[in-house]
C-alpha cells in the first residue's frame, strides 16, 4: 500500500504543478498577427456645436462667499443675514426675558492665499433686507465707516477650514444691537482688507459652514434653582455675495466658472472605426485660454469634464460616476489646459451615447478663478479645443 | 528499487527542471497531440496502433476483453530558445480519457475516447520602445491562447477469427482557441489595453483499421483515417474552413521471448491539405509530416505481464506547422515508463518519462514530459 501511496503522491505532485506558460516571442514568426499598432490622432470640437450655458449656481447657491479686495481689478463682498433673534426665552411654559452679556460673530475661512498676510475681515452693519438680486452697488451705501462694526484679524497661521471670531461686550453690544425695524434680523456685509489684491473664500449655507451669530444672554427669572445663563447660537439665514464687476459672456467663448456659473458643452464627432471598434489608451482633452489662468494663488481649483448621457443641450444629464469624471487642477498662468479623459471616452464607445461632455469648475459659483476657453470659432484652428486620441484598432486575431 | 527512482524523480523534477509551452503550438491549428495512452508513450508511441487505451486505431479496441477506463495526465517541464530569448515554463495537461468494453456473445468491441488533436497554449511576451506623440515610451506586448483541437471518437472494432481485426471509428473535432493581445505602457498617462477574441473549430473525421496476428510473436497493424475539413469561426463569425489531412499508419509487434515485446511503427498525415487554407488566412501555411516510433515492452513477472515492466522507446516526428516559410520543425523525444496493476487487476497506474528536442531553424526547445495514467476495470 505504501508504493501505491507514494504512486497517487506523484499524481497529485503532476496535477499540483502550476502552470508557467510566458515564453519570450521573436517577432514576426512567433507573433500570429502581428504586433498592436497604436495610432495617434486628433479631432476637434465639431464647429460651431460647442457652446456655454450660465445659471447654475447662482452666488447664493455657492458652497463658499468670494471677498476680495481688487484681486482680479475688482471688489467682492459677501452679505449674511442670521436667523431671527428672539427677544425672550421659554423658561418652564413662560416667556422670559433676558439681558445680553455677549454677543460673536464667527466666519469660516474656506481658502486664502496663505502666501499673504496680514488679512483683515472687516465687517459692516447693513439692513437685512438685501436679497439674491442684490448689486454691489446697491449694498455699496451701506460699507460706510459708520457702519462699521469689528474688524477681525485672520492669524497668519490659518490655511483653510479655520475660523475667524469676534465678540462684542460691554459698550460694543450696541454695535450689534438690533432694532425693532429690524424684527430680530441681524445682517452684516463683509469686505477685505489686505495689504496687497487678494482674496478669501468664507464658508456658507450651502457647505455647511456658514456664518454664525451667537448671543450669551442672563434670563430674567427670579427663581435661584434655574439656569439663568443661555446661549442662543443663529445660523446664517440668507447669505451672498456681490462683484463690483458684473459677469459678461460671450458667446463665441467657452467660459467655465463664475457667478452666475457657467458650463461649456462641446460635442465631437468620432469616426465609426474608433467608436465601434478602437481601444482608446490615452485620451487628452486639449484647451487653450484666452488669457493666462488667474485666481487666488493657492487655492485648489479644478476643471472637471463629464461625459453627456443624453444632448439636450445646456440641460443635458451628465455622467456622475467619480472614476469616468476627469478633472485637471488649473494652474495659475497657464496658456494650455490639458484633461486627461480617456475614461470618460471610453463612454462614447460601443454606445449610443452621444459625443459630447461638459466642463464645469470645482469649486462652482465659488472660485475667483473663471476660465475662458476658445471655441472652435477662434480663426486660428490651433486654438481651438481638440481631443487627441491615441488608440488601437481590434487586433487582427483571425490569423492563425 | 526502480519503481521508487520514478516516482522520486516525478516529484522533484518540477523544482529541478526548466520548461516551456511549446512554442512550436504557436501557428497554425497548435501542437499536435499524438492519441497515446500512457502505457503506449512510456515506449516512444511505438505500441500506439496495438493498444486499446490508445485512440489510433480503433482495431486495437479487439484486444479489451472487460470494460476499462482509461485517464491520463501529462506535466510538461521544457525550455525554449530562440532568438528573443529563453525562458523555462511547464504546462499541465490532461491528454487522453478512454472508455471501452467488449460486447457480449459478439466478437465486437466499442469505446470512446476523448484525446488532445492539437494544443494551442501559450503566452508569449516582447518588449521595445516606440515613439508616441513625439515621446519614446516602452511597451511590453503579451500574446497568449488557451485551448486547441480535441478529438472525441467513437469506434468499435470486430474480431474476424483468431488473427484478424477490423475497426472504424467516428471522430468530433472541435475546440477553441481563446485569444489575448495586451499592451502595457510604462508611462502611466497610456492604459493598458487587452483584446479579446474567440477562435472556435469544428469538424468530423473517421478512420478505419485493421491488426493482423502471425502466431503469437508476430502482429501488423495499419490505419487509415480522414478527417475532412474544420470549420473555423472567430466570435462565432464564419471565418473559413481548414482542410484537415489524411493520416496513414502502419505498425509491427515482434515478440522474439515471451518477455520481451518490441514495436515499430509510423505515421503519415497529409497536412499539406491545410497549407493553402491557411495561407490565405495569412498565416505560414502546412506541412505533411511524418511520425516514426520504435520501443520495446519488458515484461518482468510473465504472471503479471503489466506488473513492472519496463518501457523504453523513442519517436521522431516532423512538424506540421511552420514558425518560418521554407522551414519545417522536428521533434525527437526518448522516453521510459513503467506501471502495475493493483486492487485484483482492476485498477492500475502508468507512468512515463519522456525528453523531447524540438526545433526548427533558431528555434528550438526541450525538456521533460511527464506522464501519470489512471486505467480502471470495474
Amino acid at each position: 500500500m505504501k508504493r501505491y501511496a507514494a504512486m497517487l503522491l506523484a499524481a497529485l505532485a503532476l496535477a499540483g504543478c502550476q502552470e508557467k506558460l510566458t515564453a519570450p516571442a521573436d517577432c514576426p514568426a512567433l507573433c500570429p498577427g502581428g504586433q498592436p499598432q497604436i495610432f495617434d490622432e486628433v479631432f476637434t470640437a465639431t464647429p460651431g456645436a460647442d457652446s456655454s450655458y450660465s445659471g447654475y449656481i447662482q452666488p447664493h447657491q455657492a458652497r463658499s462667499l468670494l471677498v476680495s479686495n481688487g484681486l482680479e481689478g475688482f471688489e467682492e463682498r459677501a452679505l449674511a443675514r442670521f436667523l431671527t433673534r428672539a427677544d425672550s426665552v421659554s423658561v418652564r411654559d413662560t416667556l422670559r426675558g433676558y439681558t445680553i452679556d455677549s454677543v460673536a460673530l464667527s466666519f469660516t475661512v474656506a481658502a486664502r492665499d496663505t502666501n499673504v498676510n496680514g488679512l483683515e475681515l472687516l465687517i459692516y452693519r447693513i439692513a437685512p433686507g438685501f436679497d439674491s438680486s442684490s448689486t454691489f452697488a446697491g449694498v455699496a451705501p451701506a460699507f460706510v465707516p459708520e457702519s462699521l462694526i469689528a474688524a477681525v484679524p485672520v492669524p497668519d497661521t490659518l490655511n483653510t477650514g479655520g475660523v475667524v471670531r469676534t465678540v462684542f461686550q460691554g459698550a460694543d453690544l450696541s454695535r450689534v444691537q438690533i432694532s425693532a425695524a429690524d424684527s430680530g434680523r441681524l445682517a452684516v456685509g463683509i469686505r477685505l482688507s489686505a495689504p496687497v489684491f487678494t482674496g478669501v473664500r468664507l464658508g456658507a449655507v450651502a457647505g455647511g459652514t456658514g456664518p454664525l451669530f451667537t448671543t450669551y444672554a442672563t434670563l430674567d427669572v427670579p427663581d435661584t434653582g434655574t439656569a439663568k445663563l443661555r446661549t442662543i447660537a443663529l445660523s446664517t439665514a440668507f447669505n451672498t455675495y456681490v462683484s463690483e464687476a458684473p459677469q459678461v459672456s460671450d458667446t463665441t467663448l467657452l467660459a467655465v466658472g463664475g457667478a452666475p456659473s457657467s458650463r461649456s458643452l462641446l460635442r465631437f464627432s468620432l469616426p465609426p472605426r474608433i467608436l465601434d471598434s478602437a481601444t482608446i489608451v490615452r485620451a487628452t482633452l486639449e484647451l487653450t485660454p484666452t488669457a493666462p489662468i488667474v485666481g487666488l494663488p493657492t487655492d485648489v481649483v479644478q476643471l472637471e469634464a463629464r461625459s453627456v448621457l443624453a444632448d439636450v443641450g445646456g440641460k443635458s444629464p451628465v455622467n456622475t460616476q467619480p472614476l469616468r469624471v476627469p478633472v485637471d487642477t488649473l494652474e495659475l498662468g497657464s496658456t494650455t489646459v490639458s484633461i486627461e479623459a480617456v475614461r470618460l471616452i471610453e463612454l462614447w464607445l460601443g454606445s449610443n451615447r452621444p459625443s459630447a461632455l461638459v466642463l464645469s469648475l470645482a469649486p462652482e459659483g465659488a472660485s475667483f478663478t473663471k476660465p475662458v476657453f476658445h471655441s472652435t470659432r477662434a480663426a486660428d484652428p490651433a486654438l481651438r479645443p481638440r481631443l487627441r486620441l491615441s488608440y488601437l484598432l481590434s487586433f487582427p486575431f483571425e490569423t492563425p | 528499487m526502480r519503481q521508487p527512482f520514478l516516482i522520486l524523480l516525478a516529484l522533484f523534477v518540477p523544482a529541478a527542471l526548466s520548461a516551456q509551452s511549446s512554442q512550436f503550438g504557436v501557428r497554425g491549428l497548435g501542437f499536435p497531440g499524438r492519441g497515446l495512452a500512457v502505457r503506449a508513450m512510456g515506449s516512444g508511441g511505438a505500441f500506439g496502433l496495438f493498444d486499446a487505451e490508445s485512440s489510433q486505431n480503433p482495431a486495437a479496441l479487439a484486444s479489451v476483453t472487460v470494460l476499462a477506463s482509461g485517464f491520463a495526465i501529462t506535466q510538461g517541464f521544457r525550455r525554449v530558445e530562440n532568438p528573443a530569448g529563453s525562458a523555462s515554463v511547464r504546462n499541465t495537461r490532461f491528454p487522453q480519457l478512454t472508455v471501452a468494453g467488449p460486447v457480449r456473445t459478439l466478437p465486437v468491441a466499442v469505446g470512446f475516447s476523448f484525446s488532445n488533436y492539437t494544443s494551442r497554449d501559450f503566452t508569449l511576451a516582447t518588449s521595445q520602445t516606440i515613439d508616441l506623440r513625439g515621446t519614446p515610451v516602452d511597451v511590453s506586448d503579451t500574446f497568449s491562447s488557451r485551448g486547441g483541437l480535441n478529438d472525441f471518437r467513437i469506434a468499435g472494432s470486430y474480431r474476424l477469427g483468431d488473427s484478424w481485426a477490423v475497426g472504424a471509428g467516428f471522430h468530433i473535432i472541435s475546440g477553441s482557441n481563446r485569444l489575448t493581445s495586451t499592451r502595457v505602457f510604462d508611462d502611466p498617462g497610456f492604459l493598458s489595453s487587452r483584446q479579446r477574441a474567440e477562435l472556435s473549430y469544428t469538424g468530423v473525421g473517421v478512420s478505419v483499421g485493421f491488426s493482423r496476428l502471425f502466431g503469437a510473436k508476430l502482429a501488423l497493424s495499419a490505419l487509415a483515417r480522414s478527417d475532412g475539413h474544420l470549420n473555423a469561426d472567430l466570435d462565432s463569425t464564419r471565418t473559413g474552413t481548414i482542410d484537415l489531412p489524411f493520416s496513414f499508419g502502419f505498425g509491427v509487434r515482434w515478440r522474439p521471448v515471451p518477455a520481451l515485446d518490441l514495436a515499430g511503427q509510423t505515421m503519415v498525415r497529409t497536412w499539406s491539405g491545410a497549407n493553402s487554407d491557411l495561407l490565405a488566412m495569412g498565416g505560414t501555411g502546412a506541412q505533411n509530416t511524418i511520425e516514426v516510433a520504435a520501443g520495446a515492452e519488458y515484461t518482468t513477472d510473465l504472471r503479471r505481464p503489466y506488473h513492472r515492466p519496463l518501457r523504453l522507446g523513442a519517436h521522431y516526428a516532423t512538424l506540421p506547422f511552420t514558425l518560418v516559410m521554407g522551414q519545417q520543425g522536428h521533434e525527437f523525444g526518448v522516453s521510459a515508463g513503467s506501471g502495475l496493476r493493483f486492487a485484483q487487476q482492476r485498477a492500475g497506474l502508468d507512468l512515463a518519462i519522456e525528453h523531447v528536442w524540438r526545433s526548427e531553424g533558431v528555434y528550438s526547445e526541450n525538456g521533460f514530459l511527464i506522464s501519470l495514467g489512471v486505467s480502471v476495470r470495474p
